[in-house]
């Protein structure tokens, strides 16, 4: 055997070994591959922002926020800086409109101007994470 | 939703007076006053195919017309029985979108808006819509799908019913299409996404693709092609790095998790760089995300407050 290949057999083993130690390193009950979140729960968690989105979106919504003074780009913006779990909180006051109900634009106007205006200015307090400016 | 499903299929054209007095509603009205540029006047997907609805199967009819179209083999008859499947409370629209991936195809939301629905058809993807000729009290709903439209004439073409090229006035298209949410979906081959697909309903569509089929290469292909057109988007990012992961890649996983995380600050993204890092041997940095996790979860997502806390505990 030559000595080259006698280093590399020395070279595998070594690092065989090596792999073996990390690998006992891992402490019982750990699988990485189980244990990874998979997207469709941080797309789940994303869903309230994602409805809100879509809401503003509506021309009727967007006509609506205009009429009583608030601008569309104001209340994206407000929605953007939300976390994941305030926009499900909002998003669900907006799911639990009747859906069929004749006044369901009345109902998701009267929560984008509580969020945007009302609750910031401090004169409600429905959203337990909007920081009145007062 | 029975009651819905019962009246599904109203007859198309009915109900559809009565609006010509008042004008062309917002959308239509600004579409004669400025067409988006680039879009023909006409379009019209003669290849489209087209199924004749039977009573009451106006959705596998219209789902089955797209999905033959991107080239996938099923029959109005096949797919009925999936999408009226009793289910629970799950509505209709949401059993046309498993029915689609079922086939294999990624259903993909279209934003609300007639001229999305216009520019798709201009790029040869027709589109299933819900309709209701009724009225929004005494609602009929009808899936159709657009294959075209006719600008001076101001018309969209459908496959509606019984009908195999019907054409139906704009007006009366954005009111029937409003009073049922606006609602539309296209269907694409897996890595493929239609041209006004917005970031979150394409990310949507991919995450809920995820839900239905299991092949991680097909996963990654379809989170890919959310990473191409929006290289930042974290639930596609954390939707391939799964997918690699799922294939023995470990790098590639690790290197769209460290992306996220440092994009977004995710607790689910530090949460799942850490499990990589710890799977390559990197435990040091393993440690160092598994925390970061803990502290975003604690700050903005309290959802995944109990894994983070339980990673950090495992890596000790």
């Amino acid at each position: 055997m030559s000595s080259r290949i006698r280093r590399l057999v020395a070279v595998t083993v070594a690092m065989s070994l090596n792999f073996a130690g990390m690998v006992h390193a891992a402490p019982a009950g750990i699988a990485p591959a189980a244990q990874l979140i998979g997207a469709e729960q941080v797309a789940d968690a994303a869903a309230g922002r994602a409805l809100l989105e879509r809401t503003l979106d509506r021309a009727d919504v967007a006509a609506a926020l205009q009429a009583r003074g608030v601008s569309v780009d104001a209340a994206r913006e407000r929605v953007a800086s939300l976390t994941d779990a305030e926009a499900a909180h909002v998003a669900a006051q907006i799911d639990a409109a009747p859906a069929g109900a004749s006044d369901v634009l009345g109902t998701i106007v009267f929560i984008f101007v509580l969020l945007l205006l009302t609750d910031i200015l401090g004169f409600t307090k429905i959203f337990p994470f909007t920081r009145s400016i007062r | 939703m029975r009651r819905r499903r019962l009246l599904a299929c109203a007859a198309a054209g009915a109900a559809t007076s009565g609006c010509a007095v008042l004008g062309p509603p917002p959308q239509t009205a600004a579409l004669i006053a400025a067409p988006p540029a680039g879009l023909p006047p006409r379009v019209d997907l003669d290849a489209v195919p087209f199924f004749p609805q039977t009573p009451f199967h106006c959705g596998p009819a219209a789902l089955a017309s797209v999905l033959v179209h991107q080239g996938y083999a099923v029959t109005p008859e096949s797919l009925a029985d999936q999408v009226f499947l009793p289910s629970r409370e799950g509505s209709l629209q949401v059993e046309m979108l498993s029915a689609t991936r079922r086939a294999g195809a990624v259903p993909v939301r279209l934003p609300g808006e007639l001229s999305a629905l216009l520019r798709e058809a201009a790029d040869a993807m027709p589109a299933v819509v819900l309709l209701n000729l009724g009225l929004s009290f005494v609602p009929a709903w009808h899936y159709a799908v657009v294959v075209g439209f006719d600008l001076p004439a101001r018309e969209v073409l459908l496959r509606s019913g019984t009908t195999r090229r019907m054409t139906m006035s704009m007006t009366t298209f954005e009111h029937t299409w409003h009073r049922a949410g606006s609602w539309a979906v296209a269907a694409v081959r897996p890595g493929r996404l239609p041209l006004t697909a917005r970031e979150s309903d394409a990310a949507d569509a991919a995450a809920g693709f995820e839900r239905a089929r299991a092949q991680p290469e097909v996963r990654g292909q379809v989170h890919g092609s959310v990473l191409r057109r929006w290289p930042d988007n974290l639930v596609a990012l954390v939707g391939r790095g799964t997918a690699r992961a799922a294939q023995g890649d470990w790098p590639g996983a690790a290197a769209d998790f460290d992306h996220a995380a440092q994009r977004h600050d995710s607790a689910a993204a530090w949460h799942n760089l850490a499990l990589a890092q710890w799977q390559l041997g990197r435990t040091d940095d393993a440690r160092r995300s598994a925390r970061r996790a803990q502290e975003r979860a604690e700050a903005a997502d309290p959802q995944w407050r109990e894994a983070a806390r339980k990673l950090v505990e495992q890596l000790k």
